[in-house]
């Protein structure tokens, strides 16, 4: 399968033009390519973009940033029995101090209802970045925690989730 | 735990100054999605928990969006430097318009 770079600038402009002229999804380049496309920075190992609403998602949190791989880490069972209960902790080296800090993680799964399922937003005053909570799932798919920094970077860490009971009705 | 916006705050019972401690919480809410029904086929409106704001003395040191992909009788863990003493606050707004506050004092023990 031929994967677009999607560092590449040409990648971009094509995809920009063909929205602009309102060409997207009539055909050019076909929809994992255009939504690869769609979301700037993603590299070869992230999980693909699986719809139109996760690719918005990602728009909206990354505004033309790459969101990377690494200092966050997203512990998630790889088998959950009931989808109405999925455990999670995030966590991240990533400094929490007065002019460099973490500002919101985002938390999306990709097929849920709601997909962009809760932000947290931090403050220094936390000293460190560990969240643990509960949430509902609707059926196997990946999950995505990206942390946005105050000085603009952001870093993501994704979990594969198989789930057996659908939790979200 | 059984009405609606009962909530706990727990921290620990020993605390020295400038540590990291860590948070957790419980609050009572059904977190409807709106996409059930009841045995009887009515359709089970959304009531969810949309906002948390965590204060810590007069500091607002945190904000949580939450959409009712948050499990049944939300919880959440989170840490704190715990730098001053005071009252560490959590407010809940659900989208009813539902508000329930918690607080728990944050002191040090003496060293």
């Amino acid at each position: 399968m031929a994967t677009p770079d999607p560092s590449s600038r040409r990648t971009f402009l094509r995809t920009a033009a063909l929205a602009a002229t309102g060409l997207l999804g009539s055909g050019g380049l076909d929809q994992g390519e255009r939504l690869l496309a769609a979301v700037s920075g993603a590299g070869p190992d992230d999980p693909e973009v699986p719809n139109e609403i996760v690719a918005k998602i990602l728009q909206d949190i990354s505004r033309g940033r790459p969101i990377t791989r690494g200092h966050l880490s997203l512990d998630m069972p790889t088998a959950a029995e009931d989808g109405r209960v999925v455990p999670l902790i995030i966590e991240s080296d990533l400094p929490m101090t007065a002019d460099r800090y973490v500002k919101a993680v985002h938390l999306v799964v990709d097929f849920n209802p709601d997909a962009h399922l809760a932000v947290y937003e931090l403050s220094p005053a936390m000293g460190t970045v560990s969240l643990s909570t509960r949430i509902k799932m609707k059926r196997s798919t990946w999950v995505r925690a990206i942390a946005e920094t105050s000085t603009g970077e952001l870093w993501a860490a994704y979990a594969r989730v198989n789930v057996t009971l659908n939790g979200c009705g | 735990m059984s009405t609606v916006g009962d909530a706990r705050i727990k921290v620990p019972d020993r605390i020295g100054r400038g540590e990291i401690i860590t948070v957790n919480s419980i609050i009572s809410h059904p977190m409807d999605t709106g996409f059930f029904r009841t045995a009887e086929g009515k359709p089970i409106p959304a009531w969810f928990i949309k906002d948390v704001v965590i204060t810590y003395g007069d500091e607002q040191v945190a904000r949580f969006t939450w959409t009712s992909g948050v499990s049944r009788d939300p919880v959440i863990s989170f840490t704190l430097k715990a730098d001053k003493e005071g009252p560490l606050t959590m407010v809940w707004t659900d989208n009813k318009g539902g508000v329930y506050r918690q607080s728990v004092p944050i002191a040090f023990t003496a060293a």
